[in-house]
């Protein structure tokens, strides 16, 4: 009945067999590994400045920590598949690793570690990131808080004295001593620990601001990561809300407030200026605060998070036992982002202020 | 300045046919398979039987009397021929006609020979219902019932040419190639409303289009050209309302409750067609494209043409189709065999191979990173990816008063950005057609007519 000249068949194909789905049917180009992958390339800069300023040992615990993420990732999958009676010769890893999300876990874990880890710190973390505070929860998209950031708060409680050895940059460093005593490292506090006590870092603004001082592997470059944010801000990767709101509230109240003997308005400004270059904050506010899952969609929601982070941020810098707030601060509103969403949203489309008085009924 | 509605997504807008003349379909179909139900209503009863001699334009299907919801539309035949059977069609009853090439004109159809100004409102809207003209953007809601149920009860009359959907270019070649007889039906509906005021909305990536209209419009009052943002779903007619007079419709209302009322480009030339020459809706363009046609165009088909005589007619396919979709390719319907009939809300053929690089790949795992996306771009405001979580989670309350799942428009943005190919569109749509508690039986649901009607993205 249907002229079927037009379509080359091998003779054993009767008919063309279309695929039957329901619209849409084209596909945006993006996806989860492409998004994931802009996200590596934007921290690439700040982590090569992590290396060059600290040394090849960062990047074997970057290699460490990212191995092990993937490696926890694929074992995770494959015993949750089996407790929840899945079948396990179906397991297929390849998924869950090639949208580099582990991956990303990983490097972002590495670089919130201080050079001076010892080698088996990051697999610890990792451990914990995938593990529990992952795939427990579900997997990509799924949990609650942001996986790196636990672990390195896990990893914080555990082993202080090991999280907080801050190094000097350009001192020479063992890439693969697997624990590294004092005699080995040249001890240096990085420049948030002398705005804690009320007191200006030695180093310029210059020096904070390019991150030739002590710190973790990926925090030290303000720039650097800076312009790893424009990058996915141009990639539409990110939405600029939640770091502006959170650098801007930083910013905002560490002027008003400032734990400084103040002698002018200059201070206050230049205090300010050092809150915002020191300690983990772009990195935090760049690329641990926009995690998608931990982070909320609804424009109003993201802004009231990114505040909500500063403000928390800046009490911890001020009055906590820890030198930084940022990971606390970060954890703390991943609690809120479903009712940031549910109580920020926009109005729907047509939506209407219910009439007072009106009767409830249950018919549309 | 240029008007745009909120949300929307900016597409690769594969319009390639743009410059490719409107064609008519050659050679013509040696048979058409023309189903009664073509628009949004009641099915039309057939009025003839297999062995009549049909003429092309003869009225072959009309509202049978009992029908009292009066969503009727009538049929012509769009070729001259013999009546060859009739036959039951995916659940509508079709009239098979076999061409006889003789292209013989029905004796009955003649131009409207009043003027404009002497006719009244009435009289156009009986034309418009004896030409069986609907809305021609893809919702296929008759014309006529629209403009009855709009008298006196508008102020805007609002002409849709953004044609926002990608592969669309039938309405750019339309305004290009005739944009007097669009603008002559505008007139018409103006007419019939009592209205002094129209505006056509153009997408800004037509300014050859936009430059026509306006050099035809320069010093009308009654018409003006609004250039609109180019994105996604701009030409849905919620939305396009919306971002042109800044009034919004409840999900349960209707354009008029804004008191706008929304036709496409074509639909016009078709009501001056109508008019001019008298012939009744038997014909309309039709962009054929796809990375497995030979030679993609713009052609004007006899309705009730099955898809493959149309792919036949532009140069075949060069490649075997994996899908093949009736419509554009975020709101239209694939197929499940290349025998489907053009009606008059099809817009275009897409035939598209297992290896065309914008087609949606569901192999990979469908995840939800909740990344936002759906969100930023949902022309109606919603989130999709809670809406989508609160349906599979079973909390139906909090889906419809809370986060708005009825103003879903089913333009498929959500699903198209989505990173993890995650089916937001579908868990949406489930959520706006999900079962009214307490209301109908298990029985009642299967029956799509005991459904609450519900509005789509369907360009009209």
């Amino acid at each position: 009945m249907f002229k079927l000249k037009s379509i080359p068949q091998p003779p054993s194909v009767k008919a063309p067999a279309l695929t039957m789905s329901s619209p849409p049917h084209i596909k945006h180009p993006d996806n989860t590994r492409t998004l994931m992958l802009d996200v590596l390339i934007a921290l690439t800069p700040a982590y090569v400045w992590g290396v060059y300023i600290f040394g090849l040992r960062a990047l074997v615990l970057g290699v460490i920590s990212v191995f092990s993420c993937v490696l926890f990732e694929a074992g995770a999958v494959f015993v949750l598949r089996r407790l929840n009676g899945g079948n396990a010769r179906e397991w297929n890893p390849a998924p869950t690793i090639l949208d580099l999300s582990a991956v990303v876990t990983g490097t972002l874990l590495a670089m919130n570690l201080p050079v001076s880890a010892p080698l088996w710190l990051p697999v610890i973390g990792s451990a914990f990131a995938i593990i529990v505070v992952k795939q427990l929860y579900g997997g990509i998209g799924k949990n609650i808080f942001n996986p790196a950031l636990s672990a390195v708060v896990f990893l914080t409680l555990l082993f202080p004295a090991a999280m907080t050895n801050f190094t000097a940059p350009h001192t020479p460093i063992s890439p693969l001593k697997i624990t590294l005593s004092s005699a080995d490292i040249v001890a240096a506090a990085p420049p948030l620990a002398a705005l804690k006590q009320g007191v200006f870092p030695a180093e310029s603004m210059f020096t904070l601001l390019i991150g030739d001082h002590a710190g973790t592997i990926g925090e030290v470059s303000t720039l650097l990561l800076i312009a790893g944010g424009i990058y996915l801000l141009v990639r539409r990767v990110i939405s600029w809300r939640i770091p502006v709101a959170f650098m801007g509230a930083v910013g905002l109240i560490t002027i008003i407030f400032p734990k400084v003997a103040l002698a002018s308005d200059v201070i206050a400004l230049s205090f300010a200026m050092r809150q915002l270059t020191c300690g983990g904050l772009a990195l935090g506010a760049i690329f641990m605060a926009t995690d998608y899952a931990t982070s909320p969609v609804t424009p109003a929601g993201r802004l009231i998070y990114g505040v909500g982070c500063g403000i928390i941020t800046v009490i911890i810098r001020y009055y906590g036992v820890y030198t930084d707030g940022v990971p606390f601060a970060i954890l703390i509103m991943n609690i809120f982002v479903w009712y940031l969403d549910r109580y920020a949203k926009p109005k729907y489309f047509g939506w209407t202020k219910p009439s007072k008085g009106a009767v409830q009924t249950d018919d549309r | 300045m240029s008007y745009t509605i909120a949300g929307g997504v900016r597409m690769e807008e594969y319009k390639r046919t743009r410059r490719q003349q409107i064609k008519r379909m050659s050679p013509a179909p040696r048979c058409v398979c023309i189903p009664m139900l073509q628009h949004a209503g009641t099915p039309s009863t057939p009025l003839v039987s297999p062995g009549d001699i049909v003429c092309r334009g003869q009225l072959i299907g009309e509202a049978s009397p009992e029908d009292e919801h009066g969503g009727d539309c009538r049929v012509h035949a769009s070729v001259s021929g013999r009546v060859t059977r009739i036959l039951e069609r995916d659940g509508a009853v079709c009239v098979e006609i076999e061409n006889d090439f003789e292209d013989r004109l029905s004796p009955e159809l003649k131009p409207f020979d009043k003027r404009l100004s002497d006719t009244s409102s009435d009289e156009i809207i009986e034309i418009i219902k004896n030409a069986g003209i609907a809305g021609l953007g893809g919702a296929a809601v008759p014309t006529h019932i629209k403009l009855r149920a709009a008298i006196g009860k508008t102020d805007t009359l609002i002409i849709n040419g953004t044609e926002c959907e990608p592969f669309f270019t039938s309405n750019h070649r339309l305004m290009l190639e005739s944009p007097a007889s669009v603008i002559n039906g505008v007139k018409i509906l103006l007419k019939t409303l009592s209205l002094r005021r129209a505006t056509i909305a153009v997408a800004d990536n037509k300014p050859d289009a936009v430059s026509k209209l306006e050099g035809l419009l320069v010093g009308s009052a009654l018409i003006k050209v609004k250039v609109c943002k180019t994105k996604y779903p701009q030409g849905a007619q919620r939305q396009l309302i919306s971002a042109l007079t800044g009034r919004e419709i409840a999900p349960d209302g209707l354009p008029i409750d804004a008191r706008c009322l929304v036709f496409n480009v074509e639909t016009c030339a078709a009501i001056f067609r109508a008019f001019a020459k008298g012939i009744p809706l038997i014909e309309r363009v039709v962009t054929v494209d796809g990375d497995c046609v030979r030679e993609p165009g713009n052609v004007l088909v006899p309705l009730g043409t099955s898809a493959l005589d149309v792919l036949d007619a532009c140069g075949g396919l060069k490649k075997p189709p994996s899908a093949l979709i009736l419509g554009g390719p975020m709101t239209g319907a694939a197929q499940c065999d290349l025998s489907a009939p053009i009606v008059k809300g099809t817009r275009a053929i897409l035939a598209f191979s297992r290896d065309f690089e914008g087609i949606g790949r569901y192999e990979q795992t469908p995840t939800c990173i909740h990344c936002g996306k759906c969100a930023e771009v949902c022309p109606a405001r919603l989130l999709p990816n809670y809406i989508a979580d609160l349906y599979n989670a079973g909390m139906h309350d909090e889906i419809a008063d809370e986060f708005g799942a009825d103003a879903c428009i089913e333009c498929g943005a959500c699903s198209y950005v989505c990173p993890g190919y995650y089916p937001v569109t579908q868990y949406v749509k489930m959520a706006k057609h999900r079962p009214i508690k307490n209301q109908l039986t298990e029985n009642e649901l299967t029956n799509n007519s005991a459904l609450p009607p519900t509005t789509t993205a369907a360009e009209e």
